[in-house]
């Protein structure tokens, strides 16, 4: 493998890693808080549509990622609301939201595209980072990718020094662990539930506007294709921490970018197999490499007083 | 979701008009309600959109048949979703396990030598290679839970994705189930399986295709709700679920009810696989299980743990796939649609699941 190559597979790596790291992380969080959200799949792909459309309609890609991000909020609070507030079992709620997305989006699509399916639509700018970028082969191969990559990186650094060093961090941590502690301490936990659902429906908005309008400037139906489930599978694969699902994303991002490179390389291994080899990661992590007292004490049981 | 949550027996008595049973048909009505007002907004005439509806749906005794045939299919997987479920395990697995059978079935049709077998063999081999695939497909879920802890919904969803990817395999690879290249032409599905594997119809008549999937699925059907209500089985898959370590003190093994649990709800989804590939499709393709699995589990969620809920269940997406189908082809209304019913009414019966106890504990 020649540096260019390797430097091609390292950058479409970390691109490939990025909408399942946005995602994750954000999942992370409300797990954390003792909610999984299986909708993160129906708020990806609500987002994927929206940014695509607000950015064909307005010409503007900012603007279609502000529209991806205020269209999966109500998505999020409808998530908040069941497993929080109706206290509804949260895989059922979760999945009935990726179908009502996944055929609204369809519907929608098809309205507003109709036959003239894959339009080309104006897409997030790359950013050539000074210095790093500057680096011979390895600079414009690598780090020369969309801002919004860039921007996501920043968010996780500040989520993780949130819940490492702060207040809200402790008490999201103990909405999960010890939510009746966190009652008689005089804070809700609904609350914190609700807020962390909502952080996760906006980590996913992003993740959802990269797919569409920041890596192939389209939209298809039903475009996501499982990465919702995956970003949970992999919360997972990362002990629900963010350094692990972090690491885990990139593997993640590694392992899809096989696909791509082995055939360059003149390697002959079936398609069908390295597409499947993230799926295979990811259980062989969930299945052996992940300890059975890790995940949050009430994850995925709604909170009663 | 758990075993506690079914409703208890007393409430039939006092309550003739039970929440349980009404909210599901308020939910499908408030439903049925959204899509209609979506055929108007996208500026299609209702009538004829109803029309084209119940044309697919109860129109011609082909398409009775069809919708029947498809029930069938995703009452199998709910079935298998409730008999887990009642050792609080989710099966959400479907998808896959019904692409494992399928794919069994197929290449014990086409290559096992099975066709010049008598009394039937020559389809009934390639159900129970289809069974057994399931099984072990969701065993393996089953055997990470038991040794690593492992959450089956996430087991079961990753190897739902892998048996689905492993059938764009075998479809693909000509030294799998590729039938022979003979251009760059040849599709990437297998060869047509002989009439003799061919599950035979009710009626041996192919305008009422209707095929012996039914019957056998009554009988299941059956089975499964008296194991669950009746057996010795049934009482230890609930005492596992509800309290594994008491059940396991009780004399229970919880390894071998929760490996026993999750194989039978993969057994039920490879036999859905083997009725669709064997019943309907005759040759397999990428795209085989076509959300058959999700909608299956839909079916087993809403049903609340009874086998009849499962079965009404799937009938009703059953009828709903078939005429959503015929009003994108007569209608022009996108089968999109029916995808959007069908996320309402979970959507609404999740979110009653409070309201419903509360009103039947009253």
């Amino acid at each position: 493998m020649t540096w260019e190559l390797f430097a091609v597979f390292l950058g479409s790596s970390i691109r490939l890693a990025t909408p399942l790291l946005l995602a994750g992380i954000g999942e992370m969080v409300s797990e954390r808080a003792g909610v999984l959200n299986m909708s993160i799949e129906g708020m990806m792909l609500t987002s994927a549509f929206a940014a695509a459309v607000g950015s064909w309609a307005t010409g503007d890609p900012l603007l279609g990622l502000l529209i991806g991000i205020i269209a999966a909020q109500p998505v999020a609070l409808l998530q908040a609301v069941l497993s929080n507030t109706l206290r509804a079992n949260q895989i059922v709620s979760g999945i009935g939201i990726n179908i009502l997305v996944l055929g609204a989006t369809t519907l929608a699509y098809r309205e507003i595209f109709g036959a003239r399916s894959r339009a080309e639509i104006p897409g997030l700018a790359k950013i050539k980072p000074p210095l790093l970028g500057d680096i011979p082969v390895i600079g414009p191969a690598v780090f020369e990718q969309v801002w919004l990559l860039y921007f996501g990186i920043a968010l996780i650094v500040i989520t993780a020094l949130v819940l490492r060093y702060t207040s809200i961090g402790i008490a999201i941590h103990a909405a999960g662990a010890e939510p009746k502690a966190v009652d008689k301490s005089g804070l809700s936990v609904t609350r914190i539930r609700y807020g962390c659902v909502l952080f996760a429906g906006f980590m996913a908005s992003l993740s959802g506007a990269f797919l569409s309008i920041g890596d192939i400037h389209t939209f298809t139906e039903g475009m996501t294709r499982g990465a919702g489930y995956l970003a949970i599978a992999y919360v997972i694969f990362g002990k629900w921490r963010i350094g692990g699902t972090t690491l885990a994303c990139l593997l993640f991002g590694a392992a899809t970018a096989l696909q791509f490179q082995l055939p360059a390389l003149g390697i002959a291994i079936p398609n069908a197999l390295l597409i499947m080899l993230p799926y295979l990661l990811a259980l062989l992590a969930v299945g052996g490499l992940v300890g059975r007292q890790m995940a949050p004490a009430t994850l995925g049981e709604p909170y009663r007083r | 979701m758990t075993a506690l949550e079914q409703p208890s027996q007393p409430a039939i008595r006092r309550f003739p008009i039970r929440p349980a049973l009404l909210v599901p048909v308020a939910a499908v009505g408030f439903a049925a309600l959204v899509g209609l007002a979506l055929i108007a907004s996208i500026g299609v005439s209702v009538p004829d959109a109803i029309a084209a509806f119940v044309d697919g749906t109860i129109g011609s005794p082909y398409a009775v048949a069809a919708s029947i045939n498809r029930s069938v299919a995703f009452a199998l997987v709910g079935f298998g979703f409730v008999l887990a479920n009642r050792a609080n395990l989710t099966n959400v697995g479907g998808e896959g396990q019904i692409a494992v059978g399928g794919i069994a079935a197929t290449a014990v049709a086409l290559y096992g030598h099975v066709s010049a077998l008598p009394l039937g063999l020559a389809f009934i081999l390639p159900m129970l290679a289809a069974v057994a695939a399931g099984a072990a497909w969701g065993a393996i879920a089953a055997v990470m839970r038991v040794k690593a802890g492992t959450n089956e919904v996430i087991s079961t969803l990753l190897l739902s994705f892998i048996g689905v990817w492993l059938l764009y395999w075998c479809v693909q690879s000509p030294l799998l189930l590729r039938k022979p290249m003979t251009s760059s032409a040849t599709l990437p599905e297998s060869l047509e399986i002989s009439d003799e594997t061919k599950l035979p119809l009710l009626t041996g008549d192919y305008s009422f295709p209707l095929h012996i999937g039914l019957p056998l699925t009554i009988v299941i059907a059956v089975v499964v709700a008296v194991l669950l209500s009746k057996t010795e089985l049934g009482l230890r898959l609930r005492a596992v679920g509800l309290n594994p370590v008491a059940a396991n003190r009780a004399g229970m093994s919880y390894a071998r009810t929760v490996i026993f649990a999750l194989a039978s709800a993969g057994a039920l989804g490879g036999l859905a696989g083997a009725l669709m590939l064997l019943g309907e499709q005759y040759t397999l393709k990428d795209g085989f299980s076509s959300g058959y699995g999700f909608d299956g589990l839909v079916a087993g969620l809403l049903a609340r743990g009874s086998v009849t809920g499962v079965a009404a269940a799937a009938l009703l997406f059953g009828f709903m796939r078939s005429g959503g189908i015929n009003m994108e082809m007569v209608a022009a209304v996108p089968t999109a649609l029916v995808v959007v019913i069908q996320g309402l009414i979970v959507i609404t019966l999740a979110g009653a699941t409070l309201f419903i106890e509360k009103w039947e504990r009253k």
